[in-house]
């Protein structure tokens, strides 16, 4: 019988089919590509719906398609491409197709509609993009999740660089590549570390490597190599490890410097990249493992801190920019840092519903500056801005959807995500102080999160337009308000995937349905269920304000009191006709935010401090590696010369060398022969 | 019936005849009357062996040589035209321009 499960490779092959018909026959091709691409990515998203319904009817499925080398190492094991599909990556399919889909319908309008050039290399890039990121969300091991990785790192790097004729894009796309594949490199030590300790890297069943580490802890080491280490000490080096390309991808402090500069793509790229592609795929990395990682306090505890600083960290720089897409940016990168907040204070469950609703609404957010940036003739500058409002009232209305989304608003999706992260982290923090200071650096990071969401908002839509452009905006066709309609909508009801305080206040069983979802309550894979991770986790909850409910609704009254303080502040200062640069006031402190608190200026200085090293590297892959070659080939250059003299092009020289050579071969024949 | 050392001294005689004059003319067309004296001292031995032998399939082997023989004059004459176009002369020793 053929069920959702033997489709799952074509999930990932359709998008990578309209990534070939694109790059080789795109130029040929109506609109470049683009129909082949919304085909491709509209036919994975039935697939995956399919999948998901698969899974809903309560059947799992894990499938390993090739091993592509077995045996290999002093402790055999094989290395494999397969599928592993639990409720976790089913969802995730769903998400990061829907993206894919609406990205494309909204290319139509900002890229073809704007007549740009290259489009065939977009779209290809579109499609390996998606195709990478799915192949990354299936992978049923580490290894084949690293390679899937490594090739979304590369897509992005095309796609950031698309523009490569200006002198932006490219240096940013490099930046992006090389800053990613600084975590990649202690990612990839992460995994053959993995491989080194359990002789496997699969993610799921009794044979797993979360599986086995679990059992290690608990006293059985039989079959593992900790390298002389006490288990829970080498489970948290290779956890950090692997964490290293985790904050990397998903732009956690300090390698988040890549994020805002990859703003020179286009901005549908951007959207792809923030919602569902590049930046989730850290976090979808953490979770799924999650069952090493919670094996681990230490490890739980930095994730979280990481995440806390963050997200508050992030959120500050934010307030000062003046481009529509870098305030977009930076909220990417605080809402990354809550997820990894969530994470590492055992919210398994939140961490999945902000990277859910984050999909929804950031990308939403950045389609919608699309919207503007196409109006606005591609000036991105806020102060030019002004009064849209009126003129283009879907790019608007949507676009406010998402703000109230992003900056937690009631009831808008954000809310209730962002709302159990910091419930979680609360409950949690009792029996582990670092959770305490990533939820205050989380709290904190709430208003600061409203006012530069509403800050971005009123600046561009509201009070008097500030200039030409803004007077007579250019209109938006269908394709892209279509896309905006569809994400308007989801940021606005995803809450309700997963109300948990009005289930908890009202006492109403059974509308967590993410929860139940995550739990393995429909269908699942043993091993890989929230339930199962709360408890090898390394927490206890204690509710400090009594009882549940009333820690349930001081949290949330807490969270969206400030939030509200902050929307209240940004509406005060510029929500007026004419709204002027406040932050100017900050005085030294906007320097120092506007600069990003110099982190580029640092990650520069570091690297000249690292010259030297770097000089040597150089003189010897120079002299010795390449010397090496160099000879080898200067020996055939310099034979090839002296022999080639032999060549008169005399017809008679030829004719003498046939002669003297026939002659003096008879001769040997003669002697050997023994004709004498 | 003649023994066949006076075939193969004959045959040799004129081998060396023409390779004497591969290696000494530089007309071309020397070059070729002399490559077609040595063609022929290989059919001479050919149908010697034929003869010696009763066997006839060293004459027939020697026929094709004959016709090949006439289709290689006709291309060595087309070469040599085209030395004259390009060099202005049938001397082979200055065709020297298509070395490394």
């Amino acid at each position: 019988m053929v069920t959702a499960f033997d489709y799952v490779p074509a999930i990932v092959l359709l998008p990578f089919v309209s990534f070939v018909v694109a790059l080789f026959l795109g130029k040929y091709l109506p609109k470049k590509g683009a129909y082949g691409g919304i085909a491709a990515t509209a036919g994975s998203l039935l697939l995956s719906i399919w999948v998901l319904l698969a899974v809903r009817s309560g059947s799992a499925h894990q499938e390993t398609y090739w091993t592509w080398a077995e045996g290999v190492g002093a402790q055999p094991f094989t290395l494999e491409f397969g599928a592993l599909i639990d409720p976790l990556s089913a969802l995730m399919l769903v998400i990061v197709t829907l993206i894919a889909t609406l990205v494309h319908v909204f290319s139509l309008g900002y890229m073809n509609d704007e007549g740009e050039r290259d489009l065939p290399r977009y779209y290809a890039g579109l499609g390996l993009f998606t195709a990478s990121m799915l192949g990354f969300v299936i992978a049923d091991n580490l290894l084949m999740a690293f390679m899937f990785f490594e090739l979304v790192g590369l897509c992005s790097f095309l796609l950031i660089g698309f523009h490569f004729r200006q002198e932006g894009p490219p240096s940013a796309a490099k930046k992006a590549f090389l800053v990613t594949r600084f975590g990649d490199y202690f990612f990839l030590v992460g995994v053959v570390a993995v491989f080194a300790t359990f002789g496997t890297a699969a993610f799921s069943g009794a044979e797993s490597f979360p599986a086995l580490a679990e059992s290690a802890i608990n006293g059985t080491t039989e079959g593992i190599n900790t390298f002389g280490f006490e288990p829970t000490t080498w489970f948290t080096i290779v956890g950090l490890l692997v964490l290293g390309g985790v904050i990397g991808k998903s732009a956690q402090f300090p390698l988040h410097t890549w994020l805002p500069d990859a703003m020179e793509g286009p901005t549908p790229v951007s959207a792809l990249i923030h919602a569902a592609t590049m930046v989730a795929a850290g976090v979808y990395l953490v979770a799924r493992m999650y069952g090493f990682y919670v094996l681990t306090p230490t490890t739980m505890g930095i994730i979280a801190l990481v995440g806390g600083f963050t997200a508050l960290f992030a959120a500050t720089m934010g307030i000062v920019k003046e481009e529509l897409k870098q305030v977009l940016a930076y909220s990417t990168i605080s809402q990354y840092g809550y997820m990894m907040l969530a994470l590492g204070s055992g919210g398994y469950v939140a961490a999945v519903f902000h990277l859910t609703t984050h999909a929804f609404f950031k990308a939403l957010l950045f389609l919608g500056a699309g919207s503007v940036i196409i109006a606005m003739h591609h000036n991105e500058n806020m102060w030019d801005m002004g009064g849209l409002k009126n003129k283009m009232p879907v790019t608007y209305w949507t676009f406010l959807a998402g703000s109230l989304a992003l900056a937690g608003i009631f009831p808008f999706a954000g809310f209730w995500s962002k709302d159990e992260i910091l419930y979680e982290a609360l409950i949690h923090a009792g029996s582990e102080p670092l959770l305490f200071a990533g939820y205050a650096m989380g709290l904190l990071a709430v208003p600061v999160t409203a006012f530069y969401t509403f800050r971005m908002v009123f600046l561009t839509f509201h009070g008097n337009a500030r200039s030409e452009i803004a007077r007579n905006p250019e209109p938006v066709r269908w394709n892209v308000k279509g896309p905006l309609s569809v994400l308007g909508v989801l940021a606005a009801v995803t809450g309700v995937i997963n109300m948990v305080p009005v289930q908890k206040v009202l006492g109403l069983e059974g509308i967590d349905y993410l929860h139940r979802w995550l739990d393995n309550e429909w269908g699942g894979i043993e091993g890989l269920s929230s339930h199962h991770y709360a408890e090898i986790g390394p927490y206890s909850s204690t509710y400090p304000f009594g009882t549940e409910v009333a820690t349930v609704l001081a949290g949330a009254a807490i969270s969206l009191a400030l939030a509200l303080v902050g929307l209240g502040l940004a509406w005060k200062l510029y929500n007026v006709a004419e709204p002027v640069e406040h932050t100017a006031k900050l005085g030294g402190a906007k320097e120092l935010l506007y600069n990003n608190y110099y982190q580029d200026e640092f990650q520069v200085w570091l690297a000249n401090r690292t010259r030297g090293v770097s000089g040597n590297a150089d003189t010897f892959d120079q002299g010795v590696v390449d010397g090496v070659v160099n000879g080898v080939s200067s020996v055939s250059l310099v034979s090839g010369d002296r022999i080639k003299r032999i060549q008169t092009g005399v017809v008679g020289n030829y004719a003498l060398l046939l002669t003297l050579s026939l002659t003096a071969l008879l001769v040997a024949f003669a002697i050997l022969g023994g004709w004498f | 019936m003649v023994p066949p050392e006076y075939y193969l001294l004959l045959s040799s005689g004129l081998f060396c005849i023409g390779l004497f004059g591969i290696l000494t003319r530089r007309n071309a067309l020397y070059f070729l009357m002399s490559v077609e004296l040595m063609l022929n001292a290989a059919n001479i031995n050919l149908v010697a062996f034929s003869f010696y032998w009763g066997n006839l399939t060293g004459q027939t082997f020697a026929l094709f040589a004959i016709a090949l023989a006439a289709a290689e004059v006709a291309v060595g004459i087309g070469i040599i035209l085209a030395l004259y176009r390009n060099f202005g002369d049938v001397d082979v020793m200055q065709a020297a321009t298509m070395r490394w």
